[in-house]
């Protein structure tokens, strides 16, 4: 049952109005924002955030916080590149996914060994690591931007449709990985809602001690989770470099921030707990279209940083203060 | 008695050479209410881990529904039918109340799936045995502190219990609230479910429950019928020390007030209160919840102002727009709520009992001086045997009693006249509360004038030289201790003969 | 009290003493070397001995040595790496080398042992490494203002020297992208009188990143139809720009110029999307200073208008202010039939 009260309480429906409001605001200033080549450029450029933020959506929900998966994504998809590369490797393009992504777990899986049996917090370790990655990217494999193998190539010129805008003569290809941000989320939709590890995974931020108590592993979902943003982590790395054919290591540095900040905006309570695929997904929509609709609205180079961040502050801030009122109206019903 | 549903013998356990139960015997009978008491760190919280199968003993064995155990797993334990509700309840504040309620279930079946369909029914029913009306759908976040319990306890029924665990069940709620719960306790034992109830509180120990056990370091002390228990036994032993219950007379006779208030109004709160306070005296203040008691003595510590009517100290007409200005004229306030009006509880212990007169210990340029803040600290410390071993540590780290004896040493480390305690025994254990009660006695026979708000009666009778009763924002009488009783006293609050 | 003042003293003490350490100038002239040319040693140390932009350098080294028959040659560390560099340095004065020439990873760490260079009488010359103290010359391929002034002609020509254009770099803090692409605009104004900077968007910033070139691209050409050209300043510009040209549909009707790689942009100028980007030729580079250093070696005077024999680098000229760092003019048009040459 969805009340009036509690649909209101939830923020996607706020965000879902922002966009709204911020769709028409760019449409009213540059007639074209509802173009289907735009809409298709907006999808594409939604693709490698929309992929990150499910991982880090999931990892906020359970009361931590991870700021390595970049560097994850980062140095998944260079050390498969080069080996690729050098090895002259001329095949279909699912190795290079399954490589990345069994790299991107490795990563995972020694964030998970430091936080789900070492009880580190993650904050700490993921700055580590995310550290530790980055400096063995740029130091051990000295890396810099680089081709990618013919398979990549090929994967990154699949497209799936082209839309084409005839007043302006201008098309836009839809990229075919946008199958595969469809497809995760679709999986950690199942996950999330219809098993009890990621029910598991929403009890743990809730309160960990009472899941240990209910008969969850704790453990092992920890392990589990970190594991599966290092997998997602691996197959976005090399979503982005065939969109670009090319692998350039630092096309990731600062995104964990906007990820991050997208997932929070949309509706992902900071201390865990509370998060839903929807408002990750209506966060990530809305930061991309404004991070990418800031010439279309005409907002001059210089200040497009202090819109960008006036948003997130007014986004974060509903938000916070929604958390605020109910802790407020709970403290009052105690005292009565 | 009818037939035995769990029985303990012998039990051991020790933690790291530290022995914390050192041979406990318990036997509850099938539909008993059984009253487990102690105070913090007699072993009680270890004895139900035992019980719930969280610790394995050292020795002795454990009995349920006739089968012998040296040792329990957790599964164990809740398929013979044993419940720990948790003084947190264990819910996820998260999850809707369905999947709080459903979730154990599935867990203990192995599902690796969750089906809606099935956990709103299993919810349901978990719900309708004890007849609890609450939206399934709402998050456990948004309901009452006993609407939570009500969840931990439904959910422990659906396993079919033999025996609830309640680990400090009242701790957290009202008075209304602790009533509803104790007639749902008497609801379940007439279903022929044992309750162990766990409390170091006298009052309900005499009220819901039929047997008790005593435990005091690690040991039983006493056990018996409820009935043949009274306050002093009891008291003794929880402690293992004897109280007497003198009221407090100050030495000599009465010399010039150092607090007169007069004619003080503050509407909607209190009206045309005065009084005269002079060191050496407890004035005891009662009066129910919104009597007005509270926010008298707020405005005493300069919390808010009054619309009218003067306060005078050591005779001079006194301003006190501010808590700021009470300090300086010597008055020292310790709220209801130290929890979350009076403490820094992440903050170490010694940092919260100098905070009040960090102005002294510090020199010209604003810098603590750490050492005279390491000798004040020490010196309270050991002044009011607050237990801790190292005054670094956080003060969340000491039990309730300890922690209100740091809120006293942060006032009684400044120089005061006045000290204004409210509920200043409020969730303390028993010995915490005679130890605060001898203290105050010997600050006022120091010569500090004490003024206590409370509706603890046999507090206010046990440590005040006066008494004024307050209703309706009045003062309705005052009385002399010596010469009545709690009765009277509780009569002139309510208004009701 | 006390003890601010002596704080303050010391502060103050540190400062007059360091002070030398700081601005110290080399007479050139002192370097003049005494024995015959044909024991001279010259040790040219890139950042990276693999790296494909200094295995071309190498080339100009070697190219110096066919030309001069004095004893030049190149060595580097294995990886990109301050530590090494400063260890390869080392060994260098060791062998007694008469010069050395070095483009710096890191120009903090490498102070203390060209310091040491100097004082022993060894010849320092640095490119790009304008800010290092303990060099006698650092050369670099082109000033702000020409670099930019040689890509507004790369553009106008592509455009046929009319229509909208706006500017594009990787940062809007980054101060040398910045005066390139002033140059090039002020550059414009005098020369291209039928070309027009797009006002509303004058500056576009991709915070050095391919996908964020790409993606500002497509939303100017979709903002603003009648926008031609854009003038990138960062690499990664034109890949981006270029890939968002093809896509929509627009090649030939909308073209991009930066500074850029042969490799990372040889699809594109292959397929015509971009005729041509802008790059100093690293060989080139290698063999310029290598001639600086043997004109301080030859006791000549290095002043304005100094010939270092390499292509671009014909007159140099001192940079404003500057009595260390000389700027040429060297940059090379990277087009569709050169492309392949430069192996990186």
């Amino acid at each position: 049952m969805i009340t009036a009260r509690r649909f209101f309480a939830r923020s996607e429906p706020w965000v879902l109005a922002a966009i709204v409001i911020l769709s028409l605001l760019i449409q009213a200033r540059s007639g074209q924002f509802f173009t289907g080549n735009n809409l298709v450029d907006l999808a594409r450029a939604f693709i490698v955030p929309g992929l990150l933020s499910i991982g880090c959506m999931m990892v906020i929900v359970s009361g931590g916080i991870d700021v390595s998966f970049t560097a994850v994504a980062a140095l998944a998809m260079y050390i498969t590149d080069k080996i690729l590369l050098q090895s002259g490797y001329e095949g279909n393009v699912i190795l290079a996914y399954a490589m990345s992504a069994g790299f991107g777990l490795l990563m995972g899986a020694l964030n998970g060994f430091l936080i789900a049996f070492l009880r580190l917090p993650t904050l700490v370790v993921t700055l580590g690591t995310g550290s530790l990655f980055t400096g063995l990217m740029f130091g051990a494999f000295s890396a810099s931007a680089s081709d990618v193998p013919p398979a990549i190539v090929a994967h990154g010129k699949e497209t799936l449709f082209t839309a084409v805008n005839s007043d302006l003569g201008l098309s836009s290809n839809m990229p075919s990985q946008i199958l595969i941000l469809v497809g995760m989320l679709f999986l950690a939709f199942l996950l999330l809602r219809y098993t009890m590890l990621g029910r598991g995974i929403y009890a743990i931020g809730g309160d960990e001690a009472a899941a240990e108590r209910a008969g969850f592993n704790v453990r092992a979902i920890k392990m589990f989770l970190y594991c599966l943003v290092g997998v997602l982590a691996g197959i976005t790395g090399i979503s982005r470099i065939s969109m670009m054919a090319y692998a350039d290591p630092s096309t990731f540095q600062g995104m964990e921030l906007t990820v991050i900040a997208a997932v929070v905006l949309g509706g992902t309570r900071v201390t865990g707990g509370l998060g839903t695929l929807t408002g990750t997904i209506l966060g990530i929509a809305l930061m991309m279209i404004l991070a990418n609709s800031l010439i279309l609205i005409g907002i001059p180079t210089y200040w497009s940083r202090a819109f960008t961040g006036a948003v997130i502050i007014i986004g974060t801030g509903v938000t916070a203060h929604q958390i605020a009122s109910t802790h407020r109206s709970q403290r009052d019903l105690k005292k009565t | 008695m009818a037939s035995t549903v769990l029985k303990l013998e012998g039990i051991e356990k020790s933690f790291g050479g530290v022995r914390a139960l050192k041979g406990v015997d318990l036997e509850i009978g099938a539909g008993e209410i059984h009253c487990l008491a102690g105070e913090n760190g007699s072993g009680k919280s270890t004895l139900i881990k035992v019980i719930s199968g969280v610790h394995e003993p050292d020795a002795g064995w454990i009995e349920i529904g006739g089968r012998r155990f040296t040792q329990l797993s957790p599964i164990e334990a809740i398929s013979l039918g044993v419940q720990v509700i948790y003084q947190d309840f264990s819910v996820f504040p998260n999850l809707t109340v369905m999947e709080n309620l459903a979730l154990n279930m599935e867990l203990m079946d192995k599902r690796a799936f969750m089906n809606y369909r099935r956990a709103r029914s299993i919810a349901s029913r978990a719900v309708a045995q004890i007849g609890f009306d609450v939206d399934l759908d709402e998050r456990v976040e948004n309901l009452s502190v006993a609407d939570r319990q009500l969840i931990a306890i439904s959910r422990a029924l659906l396993q079919n219990s033999k025996l609830i665990i309640m680990d400090e069940p009242t701790s957290a709620l009202t008075k209304k609230e602790v009533k509803s719960l104790f007639s749902l306790i008497k609801e379940l034992q007439s279903r022929g479910i044992s309750i162990l109830f766990v409390s170091h509180k006298l009052d309900e120990v005499f009220e819901i429950s039929e047997r008790y056990t005593i435990l005091r370091s690690g040991e039983n002390v006493a056990k018996g019928s409820t009935t043949e228990l009274d306050h002093r036994a009891f008291a003794f032993h929880m402690t293992g020390r004897e109280f007497s219950a003198e009221s407090y007379r100050p030495a000599g006779p009465r010399g010039e007030p150092i607090l007169s208030v007069r004619g003080v109004s503050l509407r909607g709160c209190y009206s045309g209160i005065s009084f005269d306070l002079a060191p050496g005296e407890i004035l005891g203040i009662t009066g129910l919840l919104g009597s007005g008691r509270t926010e008298l003595v707020e405005t005493l510590f300069g919390i808010t102002q009054p619309d009218s009517g003067t306060i005078e100290v050591r005779g001079l007409p006194a301003k006190i727009r501010s808590v700021k200005d009470a300090i300086r004229k010597g008055l020292g306030y310790v709220p209801s709520d130290r929890l979350t009006e009076g403490l820094f509880l992440p903050q170490a212990i010694d940092r919260n009992a100098v905070i009040a007169v960090l102005d002294r210990l510090s020199n010209g340029f604003g810098f603590l001086r750490r050492k005279a803040v390491a000798e004040t600290t020490l010196r309270w410390i050991r002044e009011l045997s607050i237990a801790t071993k190292d005054p670094s540590l956080p003060v969340r780290t000491l039990s309730g009693g300890n922690q209100q004896k740091v809120v006293l040493a942060r006032w009684l480390a400044n120089d005061l006249s006045v000290l204004i305690l409210n509920g200043p025994t409020m969730g303390v254990d028993i010995g915490s509360k005679y130890d605060i009660h001898a203290l105050m006695r010997k600050l006022a026979s120091e010569g500090l004038a004490i003024i206590i708000v409370s509706d603890d009666l046999p507090e206010v009778l046990a440590c005040a030289s006066r008494i004024i009763v307050m209703r309706e924002g009045a003062f309705v009488r005052e009385l002399d201790p010596a010469s009545t009783t709690e009765s009277v006293l509780g009569e002139l609050s309510t208004g009701v003969a | 009290m006390k003890k601010i003042l002596t704080v303050t003293l010391g502060l103050l003490l540190c400062v007059c003493i360091a002070a030398p350490l700081f601005g110290q100038t080399y007479d050139a002239a002192k370097f003049k070397s005494s024995k015959p040319q044909s024991q001279w040693k010259i040790a040219l140390v890139p950042k990276d001995a693999t790296n494909a932009w200094f295995v071309r350098m190498e080339q100009g080294v070697k190219r110096y040595a066919a030309d001069t028959k004095i004893n030049v040659f190149q060595k580097g560390p294995p990886k990109t790496d301050a530590a090494m560099q400063a260890q390869v340095i080392e060994d260098m004065i060791a062998q007694g080398v008469d010069a050395i020439c070095v483009v710096p990873v890191d120009i903090a760490a490498l102070e203390p042992v060209l310091g040491q260079a100097l004082s022993k009488g060894i010849v320092v010359i640095a490119h790009e490494g304008s800010s290092l103290e303990n060099i006698l010359f650092d050369i670099e391929a082109f000033s702000n203002e020409g670099l930019g002034q040689a890509l507004m002609q790369v553009l106008a020509k592509s455009m046929g020297e009319k229509g909208s254009y706006t500017t594009m770099v990787g940062n809007v803090t980054n101060a040398s992208h910045n005066e390139w692409a002033d140059a090039a605009v002020a550059y414009q104004k005098t020369k291209y009188p039928n070309m027009a900077l797009l006002a509303a968007e004058p500056r576009v910033e991709i915070m050095d990143n391919l996908d964020t070139a790409y993606q500002r691209a497509k939303e100017l050409f979709k903002k603003y139809p009648t926008l031609k050209g854009i003038l990138g300043t960062s690499s990664l510009s034109t890949p981006g720009t270029a890939r968002a040209i093809d896509e929509l549909g627009l090649k030939g009707k909308a073209f991009v110029t930066s500074v850029g790689m042969p490799n990372e942009n040889k699809p594109y100028l292959k397929s015509g999307t971009v005729q041509a980007v802008m790059l100093w030729d690293s060989a080139e580079a290698g063999y310029a200073m290598l001639a600086a250093a043997v004109a301080v070696l030859k006791g000549e005077k290095i002043a304005n208008g100094i010939n270092l024999k390499a292509k671009g680098w014909e007159s140099m000229q001192f940079a404003p202010g500057s009595k260390k760092v000389l700027l040429g003019k060297s940059w090379v048009n990277i087009t569709k039939d050169n492309v392949d040459s430069f192996g990186f």
